[in-house]
């Protein structure tokens, strides 16, 4: 694929989430990485995971199927690990601020958490 | 959280009213059946409890069709045809962000779900079909039975009269049926209701099957009382790859009977994990409530009072913090969190059956449940035994019951045991009394008075009456009081004299005569 070509930093990673771009996102994934989300239905003690590169494939072409602008606020990048929170409007209004940490492992993302609290 | 909002799409002149629950990652449409009402759906427990359990795991995305619910009415004379309604659900997703979705398409709303699928699959991610069919005649009814539903919705609409047709096991459940009056009141007028039943009988999708090509589930249940289950096994064959799901039950609306094995299936299907299981189990207090009189009463005075008393079951159980679970027949369920509610709201339906006029026996048991759904397993079955084994006015609960309300000054006396099949040991009885102490906190302090001397004149008089074998409101009558001041007295007589029921304040009576004699 080519897209897993493309080098996981925060400029593509800003470039692949404000552009919808589910196929680019999902190429910077380890074959066995592991994506959890925690938010109001998924607490901590029992986080969604999303485990290996097809699951997390169809999570990202469904979130960047929607019709809603995505903005990486800030990003920071410490050794193999990359840290950035994201500003989300879906065309009814509706806000979802998500804040994400991943690891790197050999270039790839092996391990996700991502944070996100919604307008309700 | 606040509170859903119901926002409008534009599908041409047409205003479609649609509402967006939920965080997940994949966004789900449901697209209801015959008639619908976004707000009516959350004010019943199964149809909340399916919204939420979707609404988990996806973006939930739910709609009334033109001329139902709260989407604008169209001329009931020249309804349009299905392809403008399945317009709608593109109309919703544009509005909602959605770009591709999973379709859930329940009974009426399954052909058009399939339509949808068929005709726009670049906005379709897949497709699960509940209690569908591809032609209204051969699946659903006849001709002739079509003419006899419309005879009863042109005749008795609104009245709840149509629910026999959908939901056969709901029909003695009179909060459920009264609810259905206003589903239909509150979902279309009786003409729309006419001409959408006319418009849904033209419904044939046959053709469209094989080009359906996303990733589909057909479900049904395996008694469905209004669609014919092979109406699904025939999409299943049609479908490309489809997978056929049958769960049991014979209720046909999606959101009737067990709902989370819907759901369970639902998410399992759209995400490829079954939802954690809540394996979790939690103690809960049972109570069975049981009414009787029948032969007493006759059958037309029996069925005003026992509906009568079952309106009160509702009202108590909630009051005293309980949640209903069950009704079936003239035997109620209901749970509490703890053992010495269930008690006090069995003392107060005791006393409500009386003031209605008819005999209840009631059963506490306390022991696991599963979180999730109406209670079921030992502990309901031994909470219906011991309900069974009461006789009139009794409030019998298992030992275990009084053991954990020590402390909560509920007084209980011995009433042997018990010897269900299920266990291995007889199960000790004991009987809770149902006029209690009102200040228990306060008893264990006092000294022990056990002197008629305690008792005030009128609560002698009482108890002298109590020992004489009448009723509070014989005793009401004879004093000309109120049955509630009468109670009130009883209670206190119980608890200055630290005894646990009117019949050891008979016995004390005539262990103590008063100077005028018991």
């Amino acid at each position: 694929m080519l897209q897993t070509k493309d080098a996981v930093n925060s400029t593509t990673i800003r470039k692949a989430i404000e552009g919808r771009d589910g196929a680019m996102l999902s190429g910077f994934y380890a074959d066995d990485a592991v994506v959890r989300v925690i938010d109001r239905n998924n607490p901590p003690s029992k986080p969604r995971e999303i485990r290996g590169r097809a699951s997390i494939t169809t999570f990202w072409d469904d979130i960047c199927s929607r019709a809603m602008s995505h903005k990486v606020e800030s990003t920071v990048t410490e050794g193999d690990r990359l840290a950035f929170t994201e500003d989300c409007a879906y065309p009814d209004g509706t806000r979802v601020y998500c804040a994400t940490v991943v690891e790197l492992k050999n270039g790839r993302i092996a391990r996700q958490t991502v944070v996100q609290a919604w307008d309700e | 959280m606040r509170p859903i909002e119901t926002r409008y799409a534009r599908s041409g002149d047409i205003r479609i009213a649609y509402q967006v629950i939920g965080q997940g990652s994949l966004d789900l449409v449901f697209v209801p059946g015959f008639i619908s009402n976004l707000d009516l759906h959350w004010e019943d427990e199964g149809y909340s409890r399916l919204l939420k359990r979707l609404a988990s795991f996806s973006r939930l995305i739910l709609f009334d069709k033109r001329g139902t619910g709260l989407s604008d009415r169209v001329d009931a004379h020249a309804l349009p045809s299905l392809e403008a309604r399945m317009d709608d659900v593109r109309a919703v997703m544009d509005a909602a962000g959605s770009g591709r979705a999973a379709i859930l398409g329940a009974s009426e709303g399954a052909p058009m779900a399939m339509l949808f699928a068929a005709t726009q699959p670049e906005r379709v991610r897949s497709l699960v079909l509940y209690g569908g069919y591809a032609n209204f005649h051969r699946w659903v009814m006849s001709r002739e039975r079509l003419e006899d539903f419309i005879e009863t919705a042109e005749t008795a609409w609104g009245s709840g009269a149509t629910l026999q047709n959908f939901a056969p096991g709901r029909v003695d459940d009179p909060h459920f049926a009264e609810w259905w009056g206003r589903f239909e009141r509150l979902s279309a007028s009786p003409t729309a209701a006419v001409a959408l039943a006319r418009m849904n009988a033209g419904i044939d999708v046959c053709g469209v099957l094989a080009s359906i090509a996303v990733p589909t589930m057909v479900m049904y249940r395996r008694n469905d009382a209004r669609v014919d289950p092979a109406a699904s096994r025939y999409l299943a064959r049609k479908i490309s790859g489809a997978r056929l799901v049958e769960v049991p039950g014979r209720d046909h609306p999606i959101w009737t009977g067990d709902v989370d094995r819907i759901a369970d299936n639902i998410e399992e299907f759209l995400t490829g994990a079954r939802a954690v299981p809540d394996i979790e189990r939690v103690l809960a207090a049972l109570l069975v409530t049981r009414i009787t009189d029948t032969a007493k009463l006759g059958d037309r005075m029996w069925s005003e009072r026992a509906q009568r008393f079952q309106q009160t079951w509702r009202l108590l159980v909630s009051r005293h913090g309980g949640r209903i679970s069950g009704l079936h027949g003239d035997t109620m369920l209901s749970r509490f969190e703890g053992p010495a509610r269930a008690i006090r709201c069995a003392a107060a339906l005791c006393d409500a059956a009386n003031d209605i006029g008819i005999a209840s026996a009631q059963g506490i048991h306390v022991g696991e449940i599963d979180v999730r759904g109406p209670p079921t397993g030992l502990t309901v079955r031994i909470a219906a035994q011991i309900a069974d084994h009461a006789g009139r006015g009794d409030i019998l609960a298992s030992r275990l019951v009084a053991d954990l309300a020590v402390g909560s000054g509920l007084h209980f006396a011995d009433a042997g045991q018990l010897a269900p099949d299920e266990l291995d040991q007889p199960l000790p009885l004991v009987r809770a009394n149902s006029e209690q102490h009102l200040e228990p906190a306060c008893r264990r302090d006092k000294p022990r008075a056990n002197k008629p001397s305690a008792l005030t004149l009128r609560e002698n008089e009482v108890v002298a009456l109590i020992a004489d074998g009448m009723s509070n409101a014989s005793i009401a009558a004879e004093l000309r009081l109120s049955a509630h001041t009468v109670k009130r007295h009883v209670a206190n007589i119980l608890s200055k004299l630290d005894l646990p029921s009117r019949a050891a304040a008979a016995a004390f009576a005539v262990r103590h005569p008063g100077p005028d004699g018991p």
